[in-house]
């Protein structure tokens, strides 16, 4: 399951990733930072990070452990 | 228990926010309809458009329309003549999107286009910067116009003229609710477009890695208009297709193959020249995917070899794919050093072949005051979900839904009707002994993965539908939500499996296989039989399944014959496929 990591020392609050995320994972918290509020409906798809206009977050995909032969 | 309605008017409500959304907006809008557009998530950013692979497949100028029809539209169940009027829109929403900003690939000032596997020319318009920049691009362009929206409202039922559904009068609206907030809304609309999508087969549900992103498609739009009265067509052959076991997102195979991508088995062979010598990794999608399939079975694993493309267009690769880039690199492995092994699972996108709401070429379902566009509909029998069509089913809905909104009052507003709406998003809030969302959706997507899967047979599919049948009544009707956002995804999975029922009979309806359609219990390609629409449509409170002709005049050019490869995956038996090839 995609993790996604919020790097709180670049976060504005500014809510562009709340606002677009296409299934409704991040929400910002009670001191305005971005959080994941359903990290488990994350589909990795980047677009909160494609539309960070900070760098603040990143969506890390799980590992290559499912690759076989 | 939740928020105090809120009542909105409009000429056009059009549903959804991705690319047949967009253009339907903007046609309405430009026709000089006041037009509301409703998403569920956020206009620009939800359902396939965004995440698409990078390519618009465009009509330019100087095509020959043979070539087109040739290249897509030769198989029997397309309307070679609906295509050909679509070129000329294409090319037009290219030059618009390129008003908009969006970025093309260009060469000077002029757009330039690539080849992708299957066409016998170029006709790929890549976007420099993916569909994310793509679509936000187009959103900008169609706010510009002057269409209102709605962010994250699930709509949940279309509203009917005489309060039934389904309706023997016309559809006047609909209602939803706010993801967040929990608000009511009812929209009361003298047309209504539904471009909600394609819906997935099996659901995924969160943390199963089954097929590609969007995880959310549920095909909403699809069982309201199902429930309104609506025929739907083409249900058996959308829901099957085949993704990559290995990636959450799509394949990308369009840009990654011209740019040299190879697929390469164990010992660094490229095993397609035993499929299609050729024209290799740009044959046809269905026998890549029946080819890797096959390479699988035959342990030979198959994998992508990206080592081929040059580094600057790997460069370009990673702003044209920027999701797959990073799926990729996100799975631990170096695409510059080493092949991706690959291999396909059952998993489909209903859009990619178009399967949903019969559509006339104006984008009219069968109910009055509905129109519907995109990965939604039938397509109105265009060869397939890809962007253009999208676009352009969507240009034609949102015309026509403005035409007849012109000539048009507001229908009936009928407060019972709302309620009784209201009560049904509410009710899972409320029950108290329900059951959690979570396992219900696995249970579910476990039983049709087993018992449905990629190869089908009567029995099993009979089994499925009795299922279903059963997990409705007993479990899907009792789940409950803890919160609004868990509530829109309870109503997606009702939504859902009402579309699946419709589906899974439609499969048993179909008794001949071909392309990834293939039944166990009818292997044999059928040439005669095939050709046809299976149309599926509610009558009271039950499904009614029938078929009726392609019509003649979808051909300009004969149909090209079906190869045979297809029937030698899996069960297919040695003597069918042995009749099959006719030998």
């Amino acid at each position: 399951m995609p993790k996604v990591e919020i790097n709180k020392a670049a976060c504005t609050g500014c809510g562009v990733c709340v606002e677009t995320c296409p299934t409704d994972v991040l929400r910002l918290d009670k001191h305005g930072m971005a959080f994941a509020a359903y990290e488990a409906d994350c589909q990795g798809c980047f677009i909160c990070q494609w539309d960070c206009a900070y760098e603040a977050i990143r969506v890390r995909i799980r590992g290559g452990q499912e690759i076989d032969a | 228990m939740m928020h105090k309605v809120e009542k909105v008017e409009t000429d056009v409500l059009v549903i959804g926010g991705g690319i047949a959304a967009a253009f339907a907006a903007y046609r309405a809008r430009r026709s000089g309809a006041r037009v509301l557009l409703v998403d569920r998530s956020y206009f620009g950013r939800s359902g396939c458009s965004a995440l698409a692979s990078g390519v618009y497949p465009t009509y330019m100028p100087g095509d020959k329309e043979e070539d087109w029809i040739q290249g897509l539209g030769a198989g029997p169940l397309v309307n070679q003549r609906l295509l050909v009027k679509s070129l000329p829109v294409m090319y037009e929403h290219l030059m618009t999107m390129d008003r908009w900003g969006v970025k093309w690939m260009k060469e000077g000032k002029e757009i330039v286009r690539m080849g992708a596997p299957g066409r016998t020319f170029k006709n790929g318009a890549w976007m420099t910067e993916g569909g994310p920049q793509m679509m936000m691009a187009v959103r900008a362009g169609v706010l510009e116009s002057g269409v209102q929206t709605l962010n994250r409202v699930a709509i949940t039922e279309l509203l009917t003229s005489d309060g039934t559904l389904p309706t023997e009068g016309q559809v006047t609206g609909a209602v939803g609710f706010h993801v967040r907030d929990g608000g009511i809304y009812s929209i009361q609309a003298k047309a209504t477009i539904v471009c909600t999508g394609p819906y997935k087969f099996p659901y995924p549900w969160p943390g199963s890695t089954l097929g590609y992103m969007p995880i959310d498609l549920s095909g909403d739009g699809i069982a309201m208009m199902l429930r309104a009265g609506a025929q739907l067509s083409r249900l058996e052959l959308g829901g099957i297709n085949l993704n990559p076991d290995h990636l959450l997102c799509a394949p990308g195979l369009e840009s990654l193959m011209p740019s040299g991508a190879r697929f390469v088995d164990k010992n660094g062979r490229r095993f397609l020249e035993n499929y299609d010598p050729k024209r290799m990794e740009m044959t046809s999608r269905a026998l890549l995917y029946f080819a890797i399939s096959h390479q699988k079975e035959l342990g030979n694993v198959p994998s992508m070899d990206l080592r081929g493309i040059a580094s600057e267009r790997l460069e370009l690769l990673k702003k044209v794919i920027p999701i797959i880039i990073s799926n990729y690199e996100g799975l631990g492995v170096d695409i510059t050093k080493e092949p991706v092994p690959y291999s396909y699972q059952v998993a489909g996108t209903s859009g990619i072949f178009g399967a949903g709401a019969r559509i006339t070429e104006q984008g009219e379902t069968t109910i009055t005051g509905l129109y519907a566009a995109g990965g939604c509909t039938d397509n109105a029998y265009l060869p397939g979900g890809h962007l253009s069509f999208c676009s352009t089913t969507g240009h034609w809905a949102g015309e026509a839904a403005a035409a007849f909104a012109a000539r048009s009052e507001q229908g009936t507003f009928l407060p019972q009707q709302v309620q009784q709406a209201i009560e049904a998003i509410e009710l899972p809030l409320i029950r108290t002994d329900g059951l959690d969302y979570e396992p219900v959706h696995r249970r579910l997507g476990e039983m049709l993965m087993e018992k449905v899967g990629l190869v089908l047979r009567a029995d099993r599919l009979q089994y499925a539908i009795d299922k279903l049948l059963e997990m409705r009544e007993t479990e899907i009707s009792r789940l409950h939500a803890r919160d609004y956002h868990e509530l829109a995804k309870v109503c997606g999975l009702q939504q859902y499996c009402q579309v699946l029922e419709a589906t899974l009979r439609a499969y048993l309806y179909r008794t001949e296989s071909r392309v990834a359609f293939i039944r166990e219990d009818f292997p044999v390609i059928d040439n005669v039989n095939w050709v046809k629409m299976i149309v599926v449509q509610r009558q009271g409170k039950n499904l009614k399944l029938w078929d009726e002709p392609i019509p003649e005049y979808f051909h300009i050019v004969p149909v090209r014959p079906t190869q045979n490869l297809h029937l030698v995956f899996r069960n297919a038996t040695p003597a069918a496929h042995s009749k099959a090839l006719g030998s």
